[in-house]
């Protein structure tokens, strides 16, 4: 099983990619609603792949994914964004800070783990 | 009216005093400017008493009060402040006094006998007749004419005419007093101009060719300046306080002068403030080679389009969050995650799904006008093969290809076709194209992506057999909304900006779009990109618009 970990503040979207990930019966799947929360949750559980919202309110995905670089166990994880739209040369920029992958939303929930399975080179 | 002067005896008593008093108060009323309302009686009397100079060469016996040495040396002055003229009844002129001569720039023998008409146009003229018909009836008339010159320019003059008659009361014709008042006029016009000026928000510079002095700065100007009512009199460009906007204006302006164009736009921070600045270089003609300036404040423009870009964002953002929850759910949904779903409600479940994939074509449409408006379109450029993008779009739009019963045949791409360009955009160009020609082809059509290789560029064809495109919307059909208007194309689910933005992005790595197309036969948009777009990339990027969620 890959062990993932989604950040996302939006209930309803986590609850379908949740089902969606559920559904390939190949993922272990925690979900945070917040950067803030996340950041509590990694000590404890040491996830795979990342699955990150880009923007939330407290800390933004991005924010998130730097302060998760700064823990050594956590340093190589691949990180992938989800986001509503960003300009190309954003998704450039999230890309040469490490993401895998910028996966944009609307998302189509049958292609998701598909999509996270090839990020991460499996 | 007047007709004093019709009493020979009223007359020659008037003549000492009105040379003292009459002439002074018409003088005074000509210069101050409230003639209209004064010169009537005042200039007539005025007139009155230069009639015997002015006649002395004429019929009239000089008048005894005129050996006055006095007397003789203020008309004198008269004869030079004011241009005279007198003319017969048939209207000829009988007598010009020299300062009309050296004005004018006839010599005198062109003047006399010759009809008054000679020194007014065809506008003049019809107030020569005028004022006639008012001298035949004994009134006397002060207003502007303009005059006719020699060489053909004009003036305006500020006249009072009165009639004259002989001693038996006859009348035999009419005097005019005439006053340059060309200079005033353009003076008060520039101070008209000036005092509108100032009430502009805009700032006006006018400033000389050579020196790049100040010779003009209307109020708003001077506010931000910090420079009391003229302080902009003996100051130069240099003299602004900001040596970056100073380095920026004057090179602009040096390059108008240099290179004989006329104006110039282009926005410049000035002390703080961003302006856009317009600079029209004005020719030495009347007045020395000047450039006028306009600076337009634009804080609170680019405030409005920030609040409008950030509210596009936003909107963008509150949409598509709940479109991925719809979409998705109907996703899972339609592939039974949840159980398998009845015939009827999975077709009417796929119409929903189908119309919210379009709700978020729009919003994507939307977002790049937004883009393409503020200039922000992004542009990620690439080393690519052009046959692979043409076979991706193919495959990215195979469901909605198979859903028609439609066949795509690529030709042309069997050797790879290097290009330099941005991927994405050239796939949301190919793929809006192809989802046209999807859309508008007959079940069972054949649309043909085809390429043709030329040295420096390509050209890509999108060609189907569709409907056509009726004549009376070829002119529009890379307007924005083209389809809306048009309920046959709307009904096939466009929104109406696609061909807009492709024509934007086409445009913006320096291509041409085009279209062919025979009703009832089919249409081929086709377009051509040079292959290294990117030094020909031509819209500015400014700052991205972050719309991440």
């Amino acid at each position: 099983m890959i062990k993932l970990l989604h950040v996302e503040d939006d209930a309803d979207i986590r609850e379908i990619a949740k089902m969606a990930l559920d559904l390939s019966g190949e993922f272990e799947v925690v979900q945070c609603e917040s950067g803030e929360d996340a950041l509590t949750t990694v000590p404890g559980y040491l996830p795979d792949v990342i699955l990150l919202d880009m923007m939330m309110p407290g800390m933004t995905g991005k924010q998130t994914l730097e302060k998760m670089r700064e823990m050594p166990e956590l340093a190589d994880t691949p990180a992938i964004f989800m986001t509503a739209r960003a300009q190309q040369s954003e998704m450039e920029e999230l890309r040469s800070l490490g993401a895998a992958e910028v996966i944009s939303k609307p998302f189509d929930p049958m292609s998701l783990a598909d999509q996270v399975k090839s990020a991460i080179g499996i | 009216m007047f007709n004093a002067v019709k009493e020979k005896s009223t007359r020659h008593t008037a003549i000492g005093a009105a040379l003292g008093v009459g002439w002074y108060v018409s003088a005074t009323a000509l210069l101050s400017g409230s003639v209209a309302t004064v010169a009537p009686a005042a200039g007539a009397i005025a007139l009155t008493a230069l009639v015997p100079i002015a006649l002395r060469k004429w019929a009239r016996p000089t008048s005894p009060h005129l050996k006055d040495t006095l007397l003789a040396q203020r008309m004198a002055v008269c004869n030079r402040h004011t241009m005279i003229n007198v003319v017969d009844r048939n209207a000829k002129l009988v007598e010009v006094n020299d300062l009309l001569v050296e004005t004018t720039g006839y010599a005198r023998e062109d003047l006399i006998g010759k009809p008054i008409d000679m020194l007014y146009d065809d506008t003049g003229r019809a107030l020569v007749r005028r004022i006639r018909r008012m001298l035949q009836r004994g009134e006397s008339w002060a207003g502007q004419t303009p005059l006719r010159k020699a060489d053909g320019s004009s003036i305006f003059t500020h006249t009072t005419t009165a009639p004259l008659y002989d001693d038996d009361g006859e009348w035999v014709g009419s005097i005019s007093a005439r006053t340059d008042v060309t200079q005033i006029n353009k003076l008060m016009a520039l101070q008209s101009s000036a005092e509108i000026l100032n009430e502009l928000r805009d700032e006006i510079w006018i400033l000389d060719a050579d020196e790049l002095a100040f010779s003009y700065m209307n109020h708003a100007s001077l506010d931000r300046l910090d420079w009391r009512q003229d302080g902009f009199r003996g100051r130069s460009l240099s003299d602004v306080a900001d040596a970056e906007a100073v380095r920026v204006i004057g090179n602009a302006c040096q390059l108008l002068k240099k290179t004989h164009q006329m104006n110039s736009r282009f926005d410049v921070d000035l002390m703080g403030t961003p302006f856009s600045v317009g600079i029209k270089f004005l020719p030495a003609a009347a007045q020395p080679a000047r450039f006028l300036i306009t600076l337009t404040d634009l804080t609170e423009a680019r405030a409005q389009e920030q609040t409008k870009s950030d509210f596009i964002s936003m909107v963008s953002h509150e949409l598509r969050s709940p479109l991925t929850s719809i979409k998705g759910s109907m996703g899972l949904l339609l592939s039974n995650a949840a159980g398998e779903l009845p015939d009827k409600a999975a077709e009417l479940l796929q119409i929903a799904h189908r119309n919210a994939d379009r709700l978020v074509l729009i919003i994507n449409d939307i977002l790049d006008l937004e883009k393409i408006s503020a200039g922000r379109m992004d542009f990620v450029m690439e080393d690519v093969d052009l046959g692979a993008l043409i076979r991706e779009t193919d495959q990215a739009n195979e469901m909605m290809r198979q859903r028609l019963g439609l066949t795509v045949k690529i030709e042309g791409t069997e050797n790879p076709i290097p290009l330099s360009t941005d991927p994405n955009r050239i796939i949301q160009v190919l793929t809006n194209l192809l989802s046209n020609a999807c859309k508008f082809s007959r079940p069972g059509g054949i649309i043909t992506i085809s390429v043709r290789d030329d040295a420096e560029k390509v050209r890509i064809s999108v060609r189907d057999q569709g409907m056509g495109i009726p004549q009376k919307d070829q002119h529009k059909i890379f307007q924005r909304f083209a389809d809306l208007e048009n309920s046959e194309r709307a009904a096939k689910g466009g929104t109406g900006l696609g061909l807009n933005i492709c024509k934007a992005i086409v445009e913006s790595l320096g291509g041409k779009i085009g279209f062919e197309t025979e009703e009832g036969v089919g249409t081929s948009f086709n377009f051509v990109l040079p292959k290294d777009s990117g030094s020909r990339l031509i819209i500015s990027q400014k700052d991205d618009v972050r719309e991440a969620s």
